[in-house]
This record gives structure tokens, C-alpha cells and sequence, in this order.
């Protein structure tokens, strides 16, 4: 059973408020939802390795600049900047 | 056998003979979207001047005598999860409102290469999270054979929009069914590729593990064509293998003697219409010379908690970048950081990305990791396995591509975990990195689209496709319906 | 009751490889605020990791030269947090299976200090906070790291801090990083907990983060390490906490305002796949590496007569221990080269900055061949000491600066005649030596010194005056 108090707790970690009259609905949705996943422990499974799924192994690239993008460029979509840097304002 | 259906070498042909422009094309369509847009609401962004200008430079080469390729000049959308430099990209979030990527999308810059005439942005759920498009913040795409169901989800946008005759072609993405059950109930065609066939750099992610982009068309012919174009190694995806098989040229070979898989799991929970279409599909595939050989699959019902609980722990992490700082997004009002941030996503996203992040979070949470994720992951390898054995006795499997037809709009009938369980035929495709193509194979009583799923080993794109495309050539004058809209060829 | 020290250091090396872990933009230090960034360093939805061959082969280097096990089979996890430097909200790191582990550094006092895991990961990137406002530069973003984590086998802080110090020793030697504990390249973060001498449980620990200078380090420990004291000898109990140290002040405190639910829900980065190093590929790395500062100096001291200091000295930056072997090839007494640079090119090189990257205009083939002058006899010590001198001025090499007739010495004849000549010319300097003014023998050398343009003998020369003298009425 997904409690309240797990709910606010995951859902802190997940940087997600929930409001008051949210809570009870979906509490009920995330134990409703829990349950469902919960059937894979009706069966027994071997550890199989966390692998990628066509065993792709060993894929680097080499230690060679690439000329990064304009500072324009990258601060674009940034609606909040000054001097260059990205900025947070302490209130808004 | 009547093959033909393919639109894209169709206009191909048109624009190098002359008998219409580009430009001309491009208008067309980009008229019926003005003109259908609004009840379909397939495209959240159309971008008219950008697809003008590319029609003309096709022109301009045609002018000069020059060859087109397979893909040039060919009007086209593009789901809006998939990254268009300098055009905004927001899967249909309010959270990434206004974001324009500052890069190109693997896949697009392929097609760009090719002079695709991107008409716009399609509709989509939001961050791919859903079975009927209706989480997008736009609302949700229509049926375009009937406008009181929806066009299906993910890809909802791209299916109504191909499906409706205001693309030709358009590339959707596929993590639990996105493409396969948008074209199944759009009554046309969708290709997911084998895991790692399509580049996923640009793709917005969802779940890293079982995203792929791919095409959906009118026709399997044009599936073949765009797959061909866009499945290429790159190196900018670390998963990406590409694939060195080209379809369309395998188009046609005879199917006498091919195994046609039927796992009986699949076929359980089917009934009335979709029960009757899937068993003469059967048949058709009989009368072509196919061998049917039947199995179990016990391990297929694992298969929908499975990938809820994969994908949505990858999607809690792909997800937690959004917060205002850097793109999209901001909450205007709050007391510190850590507000700001709680207050932008709550506020930006919609209620069925919240539950499937909170899921995700829950999964890889302590004290929970081994009891979902680990053992997910577990059972994950189980499902491969299982899959790579059923293909020791069978080329490809035939499966429902969904249980039910179109759901009607907003609907209420179903419950979160009813609506979930429609992904049953689609998921398992996803778990096991195959490819799977949706092809129509009839209509329900309402006169709604049922969709039959094709599936091959790794990598078989060929097979697959080449098997659809046999059945394609038995049933499209019972299976297909053009919808009566958009442009007609 | 007396008390014993546990400490284990976890410390973050940044590798100087030239592009970061997962792009390609340059690791280059200082840049305006985000001018080396790219969309995968700024994680830009869509955006995908592509590892960086070099800081695989840069960590299993580090993981060689402190005696860890190198992992066959290795894999990239994400650790999921929120903060403004981290712009994924999940920072590419190694988490159950790291490239290294079970190492150890052995100390001076005989002791080694284990060496639990190395792991490599991404750097966050930079925040500066100004009125509260927070600004936000991703240049460091995504820079490769090496997490090296020792066991809590440190038991006093001298032992910390020749760890620390040895640490910094071996990377530099190895090439794999410049561990310039100001610049930040290299940052430790001290877990430190007391217990009563003798005990075998271990006390509840406090974490002391982001060490940026080893005396800080030691001065934050002594700190910390009487304030748990204190409190355990007032029957209280030490809490676990994170803390930081206050420069200013020299006290500790402790850090809030960072997240307290620690739950980074690993799990393996499905955008990144296995690491799979053969112990072919093992072997091949472990001989690109040098000869460790350790061996080094067992073999210094075994095969060359140095006093202690001078080894050091001399090992201390690979640069000059390599200088060094190259200048002795077939010289007969490697204590006139080690002095050479310990005494006057050392004394040219201003700080450790230029100590470390020993640029001088002599090459250790131009040494080596001044002191074979000297070996066979053709010049004497005075010679090559201002021969070095003008080389090093000039960059020119011996040959060209010493003519043909300042080679060979002065003979016994002559040499006593010339000093003969030294007595007579200074009678002065003759008296104040006969009446116990030793230095005034200086003034007679350096008459016989000039007369033979340095080509004498010194000590000869010496001799030979005060016998002369003796001899005098």
C-alpha cells in the first residue's frame, strides 16, 4: 500500500509539489499503479546483465577537440542571463 | 498481387517529368492543412516558409536537369519530439513552451540532405506518455476517419496528419506501441525499427532503452523507402548500430514456404471485429503460401509491468532536467531554488507525465530498486530470450497490433491501468529491440480501422516488411480506405 | 583516555585530457563563462554521451600505479540529483562496478594505506552566488574526473598528508593530471572519526568536503579532530554530519542547505554501453606507464651514492628525474650531475611551477658531456661550475665556450710555482693567514685560480699554498 507520506517523499525527490486536494487521487493512482507493476514477483527471474540490448560493447571517441558552440548559442533559450552566465534569481 | 501504393515513388515521378512542381505540391498541401488542420489538429506548428523555400530549391534542381533522390521534394512531418534547429520543439509540454533547439536531429539533417519539405511540427501526448495523443497541451489529434475518436498516441500528430492526406510521410517515435497503435488506428502503415537501427540523437528522450524513431506511410512501400533513408550508423549515439540491409529493393520476393509465428498470448484477449480481422489475416497469409506454426509465450504478461516500470524509471531521469534554468519553462513566482524548480515542473507538466515520473522515481527509490527496477530488468532478459527462441521456428510473428479499435474522445470509460493494458501487443516489441511493422487489415462495426502487427528477429527489417508488403498486395482493397480529406493524388 | 585518529580521503583528480568525458569541447581552464560548451555538456533534451577512450586509459593508468585490480567488465550508472550545476539532473559516474579497486599506497613509516575504488565521472559545473542570486557557468561541465577512495586506514594527519602528497606525486609522474590542489584540478574530502586507542570499532564519522589545499586539509583535520575529542570526553556523542571548513576562522561547521535525502537512485546510463577492457589491453597500458616515484628512488638509493635530500629533490617531478637519468648516460659520479642541478640550475628556477616543467637552454646531452670533460680529467670543478653558468646564460653547449687551452689541468710544477708567485704578490693576505685568519687563504686561491683562468685544481692548489706557507720563515 503507497501511503501518503511515500508519495510526498518521492515526490521531493522528483522536485514535484503536490497540492493538498492532488494527494489523495494520487496516492490511490500510484498504489493502483503499483500493484500492477508488483505481478512481476509472481515469477522468478535469472540475473541477467545490465547490458545495452544488442551487446554493443567498447563504443569511445577519441580525445580530439571539437570547437564548441558560440556562448550565444548556447544561452539562447535561457530566459534568465546576465554577463555571460545563466542566471537564478534569488526570488522571483 | 497489386503493388502500386506507394505515394512517395508516385510524386517522385510526377516532379521529374514535370507534371507538377514542387512548389506547386508543397502548396497543395499546405493548403488542405489550413483547410483541415483545425478539426484534425494534427499539426501543432506548420512551417509554410521553411517548406516553400525547400520546395523551391527541388525546383531549382529539377530546372538544371539534375537526378532527385529517393526522398526529395516529398512533403513530410515530423513528430514534434524529434529536434529542428532553430524551430520550436516542445513534444507538447507546456514545459518546453518556446524551445528551439540549437541543433539538428540526426534523422532530420538525413532527410534535409534529401530536400524533405517539412510542412510542420506534429501533434503528440506529452513527452510520448500516453495511448491517444490527448495528453499533448494542445489537445489531442483526431481520427481522420471519424472525428469523434482519437488518431492514437503517441505519435497521434503524425498518423492523423499521413493518415488525413496532409503529409505524405512523417516519422514518429515508438517506446510501448507510438507508432504501431497511431497507425493502427489511423487504418495505415508504421515501422518500428530494430533498437539501435534509427540514430536517437535529437530525439527528446522518453525511455532510452526503447525509443526509436521511424516512419509512418500509406503505404509499405514508402515505409521501406524513408526506413532505408534514416536507418544509419551515428556516431553521436552510442547505442547506434544502423542497419546495412536495405527494404525497398526486397519488396516483392514470394512468400511460399515463410513461417508465420502466432504466439497464443497475444491472440487471448482479442474478440468481437479485431478477433475476426487478425483470424483472416491469418488466412490471407495461408492462401499466399505461409506456413503457420503456433506457440506459447507465457512469458508475454510480464511484459506491460515490465516496461511501465523501465520506462518509467528512465523517463523520472530523462526528465529531470527540465526546471527552467537553461530552456523553457519558469515559474514566475517563488522564494528559493529549490522552489523554483518544484513550481516550474509542477506547474509545466501534465498530470500523466507527474504519475509516470513519480512511478520511476518510486521504482529506483531505496528499498524498492530490487523489488521493481532489478527485477524488471531481471524478466526484461527473460522476454529476449524468450523472443530469440520463438524465432528459431518461425521468420515472423503475426500479432493484433491493438485489442480495440479508435477510443472515442476523452475518454472516461477506461481507467489508468485499463488504458495501459491496450499497450499488451505493442510492449513486448519494445522490450526485446525488434522491429515490428503496423499494417491495416480491416474495420470494426463503426467502420474504424484494425491494425495487424508483423514482427522479425533483430535487424530483419526486410523480412518483415516484405511480408507486409505480400499482404498488403492481398487485402488493400478491403483493408485500406483513404480517409476523404487532404490531398488527393 | 587517549584517543586514535581513523580517516579515509576521498579524493577527485580531474584528468588532463584534452576534450571532456562525454563531448568533444576543450577542458582548456579559465575561458569566459560558457564558451566551451556544446548541447551534450549542457544536457539539451536530445542530447547523448559519447565516453572519452583517453579517460578510460588515464583512470586504469591511475588504477596501475596505485596497485588496484582493474575490472574487466565496467559500466557507466547515472546519480540522479537536482541542482543548477548539473545540468542532465544526473551526473554520469560509476557506481557498483568501478574501473579499479583494492589499491593501496604505501607510506614512509612503513604503513599502506588501501585504496578501496577508482571510479571516473563527469564534473558539474560552475556556480557563483552573488546577493543570493546564483550564477551558473557550464565551462568545468562535463570535464572527466577520477574518484579515488581510500580505506579509513589513515591514523594520523602526517599519515593524510603524505597521502595526499604521494597521491599528487604519482599522478603528476603518470601524466594523467596536474593535481594542483589551488586550480581545483585535484579536491579531497576527509572523513574523520575518532575512537579510544586500542578499540576495533570504528567511531561515527563526519565528513569534511572540498579540501582545495593540503594545509587547510590539516588544519581543518586538527580541528575536527579536538572537537570530537572534546565532545566524546564530555560523554556526548559525535553526530554524523557533513561539514566545511572555515578558513578564516580555522573551525568547522556544518553544511546545510545541501540535499539530506541522499537517494541517488542509480542505475545503469542506458545511452552508454559496457566497458570492456582484455587484460591484453591492461597489459599494453601498464607499459605505457613510467617508472613510478617509489621505484624510483629504491634505485636511486641502491645504485647512486645521494644523500636522501638530494633524491628527493630530484625525484620529485618525473621532468627532472628524467633530466637527471639522461644527463648521468656513462658519466662516472652521478652525485657532480644531481649537485649541478640541485645547486645552480635549481637556483634558476624561480617556483615549483617551473621546477615541475624544467625548461632550461641546457639539454641533458650538453650536461652530460661538461661533466665527462670533467671525468677525464680535461677540466676541473671550477670550470664546470662557470662553464654551467654561461650555458645557461647562452644555451650554448660546453664545446663552444671552452677553448682549447683552458682543457687540461695544471701540473704539480707548475701549480707550485704559481702559488709561489700567490704568496709573494700578497703578503698581506700571507700575514692574516699566519695569525689565524683562515678566509685569507681565499684571497691567495683566487690570485692561483686567475692566473690559470680556473683551469687549476682548488683543493690541490690549497694544499699545496698552506704547505708553502708552513714553509715560510
Amino acid at each position: 500500500m503507497v501511503t501518503h507520506e511515500e508519495v510526498l517523499k518521492i515526490a521531493q525527490l522528483a522536485k514535484l509539489s503536490i497540492r493538498e486536494d492532488e494527494l489523495d487521487t494520487l496516492t490511490k493512482d500510484m498504489d493502483d499503479i503499483i500493484r500492477f507493476a508488483d505481478t512481476i514477483n509472481q515469477v522468478s527471474a535469472e540475473a541477467s546483465g545490465f547490458d545495452n540490448i544488442n551487446h554493443l560493447e567498447n563504443v569511445f571517441r577519441e580525445d580530439t577537440v571539437i570547437p564548441s558552440l558560440p556562448r550565444e548559442e548556447i544561452l539562447k533559450n535561457a530566459e534568465c542571463q546576465e554577463d555571460g552566465y545563466f542566471l537564478v534569481k534569488k526570488r522571483g | 498481387m497489386e503493388t502500386g501504393f506507394g505515394k512517395i515513388k508516385k510524386l517522385s515521378g510526377l516532379l521529374r517529368r514535370g507534371e507538377i512542381s514542387c512548389a506547386e505540391l508543397t502548396q497543395n498541401y499546405l493548403d488542405a492543412a489550413a483547410a483541415e488542420n483545425p478539426a484534425l489538429n494534427a499539426y501543432v506548428r506548420t512551417t509554410g516558409e521553411l517548406a516553400l523555400k525547400t520546395a523551391r530549391r527541388v525546383d531549382e534542381k529539377l530546372a538544371r536537369g539534375e537526378e532527385l533522390l529517393p526522398l526529395e521534394g516529398i512533403p513530410m512531418t515530423l513528430k514534434d519530439n524529434i529536434s529542428t534547429k532553430g524551430i520550436e520543439t516542445t513534444c507538447c509540454s507546456k514545459i518546453l513552451a518556446g524551445y528551439r533547439p540549437i541543433y539538428d536531429a540526426a534523422v532530420w539533417e538525413i532527410l534535409q540532405q534529401q530536400n524533405a519539405v517539412l510542412l510542420g511540427k506534429a501533434n503528440m501526448d506529452e513527452f510520448a506518455m500516453g495511448s491517444s495523443c490527448e495528453t499533448s497541451c494542445y489537445g489531442g489529434a483526431l481520427n481522420p476517419h471519424n472525428l469523434k475518436h482519437v488518431a492514437g498516441g503517441s505519435s497521434g500528430g503524425v498518423a492523423a496528419a499521413v493518415s488525413g492526406n496532409l503529409a505524405v510521410y512523417g516519422l514518429g517515435s515508438d517506446t510501448g506501441g507510438s507508432i504501431r497503435q497511431p497507425a493502427s488506428f489511423c487504418g495505415i502503415v508504421g515501422l518500428k525499427p530494430t533498437y539501435g537501427a534509427v540514430s536517437r540523437y535529437g530525439l527528446i528522450a522518453y525511455a532510452s532503452s526503447l525509443d526509436q524513431i521511424g516512419p509512418i506511410t500509406t503505404s509499405v512501400e514508402d515505409a521501406a523507402l524513408v526506413y532505408d533513408a534514416i536507418s544509419r550508423y551515428d556516431e553521436r549515439d552510442s547505442t547506434s548500430r544502423g542497419s546495412d540491409a536495405p527494404t525497398a529493393d526486397s519488396l516483392g520476393k514470394e512468400i511460399k514456404g515463410m513461417k508465420i509465428g502466432i504466439a497464443r498470448e497475444y491472440f487471448d484477449g482479442i474478440r468481437g471485429d479485431v478477433k475476426a480481422a487478425l483470424e483472416n489475416a491469418v488466412k490471407v497469409f495461408e492462401s499466399l503460401g505461409a506456413e503457420i506454426v503456433r506457440f506459447d509465450m507465457p512469458q508475454l504478461k510480464y511484459a506491460l509491468p515490465v516496461y511501465y516500470i523501465l520506462a518509467c524509471a528512465e523517463a523520472s531521469s530523462n526528465l529531470g532536467r527540465y526546471d527552467g534554468i537553461r530552456y523553457g519553462y519558469k515559474t514566475e513566482r517563488y522564494r528559493d531554488t529549490n522552489e523554483m524548480i518544484c513550481k516550474t515542473r509542477s506547474e509545466g507538466f501534465g498530470d500523466e507525465v507527474k504519475r509516470r515520473i513519480l512511478l520511476g522515481t518510486y521504482v529506483l527509490s531505496a528499498g524498492y530498486y530490487d523489488a521493481y527496477y532489478k527485477k524488471a530488468q531481471n524478466l526484461r532478459g527473460t522476454i529476449v530470450r524468450t523472443f530469440r527462441d520463438a524465432f528459431e521456428h518461425c521468420d515472423v510473428m503475426l500479432a493484433p497490433t491493438v485489442p480495440v479499435t479508435a477510443f472515442e474522445r476523452n475518454f472516461t470509460s477506461l481507467d489508468k491501468i485499463e488504458t495501459y493494458l491496450t499497450d499488451i501487443c505493442t510492449v513486448p516489441v519494445n522490450i526485446a529491440g525488434l522491429p515490428a511493422v503496423s499494417v491495416p487489415c480491416g474495420f470494426d462495426g463503426k467502420g474504424l480501422p484494425i491494425g495487424m502487427q508483423l514482427i522479425g528477429n533483430t535487424f530483419r527489417e526486410a523480412t518483415v516488411l516484405n511480408a507486409a508488403y505480400q499482404f498488403e498486395g492481398a487485402t488493400r482493397k478491403t483493408a485500406f480506405r483513404a480517409a476523404e480529406m487532404g490531398v488527393r493524388l | 583516555m587517549k584517543y586514535e585518529l581513523v580517516s579515509g580521503l576521498e579524493t577527485h583528480v580531474e584528468l588532463s585530457t584534452k576534450t571532456k568525458i562525454f563531448c568533444g569541447c576543450t577542458t582548456e581552464f579559465g575561458g569566459e563563462p560558457n564558451t566551451h560548451c556544446c548541447p551534450v555538456c549542457i544536457g539539451l533534451p536530445g542530447t547523448l554521451p559519447r565516453l572519452n577512450k583517453k579517460v578510460v586509459e588515464y583512470a586504469i593508468m591511475a588504477g596501475l600505479a596505485t596497485n588496484c585490480e582493474i575490472a574487466n567488465i565496467s559500466k557507466m550508472d547515472r546519480k540522479n540529483y537536482c541542482y543548477p550545476d548539473l545540468p542532465k539532473a544526473y551526473q554520469i559516474s560509476q557506481y557498483d562496478m568501478p574501473l579499479c579497486k583494492n589499491g593501496y599506497i604505501p607510506l614512509s613509516n612503513g604503513r599502506r594505506i588501501g585504496i578501496t575504488r577508482i571510479h571516473i565521472e563527469e564534473d558539474a559545473g560552475k556556480l557563483v552566488h552573488q546577493d543570493g542570486n546564483t550564477f551558473v557557468d557550464y565551462n568545468r561541465g562535463g570535464v572527466p574526473l577520477i574518484e579515488i577512495v581510500s580505506e579509513p586506514d589513515i591514523r594520523s594527519i602526517d599519515e593524510a598528508r603524505e597521502y595526499v602528497e604521494k597521491l599528487q606525486l604519482i599522478m603528476r609522474y603518470i601524466g594523467v593530471s596536474d593535481c594542483k590542489m589551488q586550480e581545483g584540478s585535484m579536491r579531497c574530502d576527509v572523513n574523520i572519526s575518532v575512537r579510544p586507542t586500542g578499540s576495533e570499532e570504528l567511531g561515527t564519522r563526519t565528513e569534511i568536503k572540498n579540501m582545495n589545499s593540503i594545509s587547510y586539509m590539516t588544519k581543518a583535520m586538527e580541528y575536527e579532530l579536538d572537537r570530537q575529542i572534546d565532545i566524546l570526553e564530555s560523554g556526548g556523542k559525535v553526530e554524523q554530519e557533513t561539514l566545511r571548513y572555515n578558513e578564516t576562522e580555522n573551525t568547522t561547521s556544518s553544511m546545510r542547505g545541501k540535499e539530506d535525502a541522499h537517494d541517488y537512485r542509480y542505475f545503469r546510463d542506458p545511452d552508454l554501453v559496457t566497458i570492456h577492457v582484455g587484460d591484453e589491453e591492461i597489459e599494453r597500458i601498464r607499459a605505457l606507464l613510467p617508472e613510478l616515484p617509489d621505484k624510483k628512488r629504491e634505485r636511486y638509493r641502491s645504485e647512486l651514492n645521494l644523500p636522501e635530500a638530494d633524491i628527493q629533490l630530484l625525484t620529485k617531478y618525473r621532468s627532472i628525474a628524467e633530466y637527471f637519468e639522461a644527463a648521468c648516460e656513462g658519466v662516472k659520479r652521478p652525485t657532480v650531475v644531481a649537485n649541478c642541478i640541485i645547486g645552480q640550475i635549481f637556483r634558476r628556477l624561480e617556483n615549483d611551477d617551473a621546477k615541475e616543467k624544467f625548461e632550461i637552454p641546457v639539454s641533458p646531452v650538453d650536461l652530460r658531456d661538461l661533466v665527462l670533460l670533467l671525468d677525464s680529467g680535461k677540466i676541473k670543478m671550477n670550470l664546470l661550475k662557470s662553464t654551467l653558468e654561461k650555458m645557461l646564460d647562452t644555451g650554448k653547449p660546453a664545446s663552444e665556450l671552452i677553448s682549447e687551452k683552458d682543457l687540461g689541468g695544471v701540473d704539480e710544477a707548475a701549480l707550485k710555482e704559481l702559488c709561489g708567485q700567490s704568496i709573494a704578490a700578497n703578503p698581506n693576505a700571507v700575514q692574516d693567514y699566519r695569525s689565524g685568519k683562515e678566509k685569507a687563504l681565499k684571497a691567495l686561491l683566487g690570485h692561483v685560480m686567475k692566473a690559470t683562468r680556473g683551469r687549476a685544481d682548488a683543493q690541490q692548489a690549497e694544499k699545496t699554498l698552506i704547505e708553502l706557507i708552513r714553509k715560510l720563515p
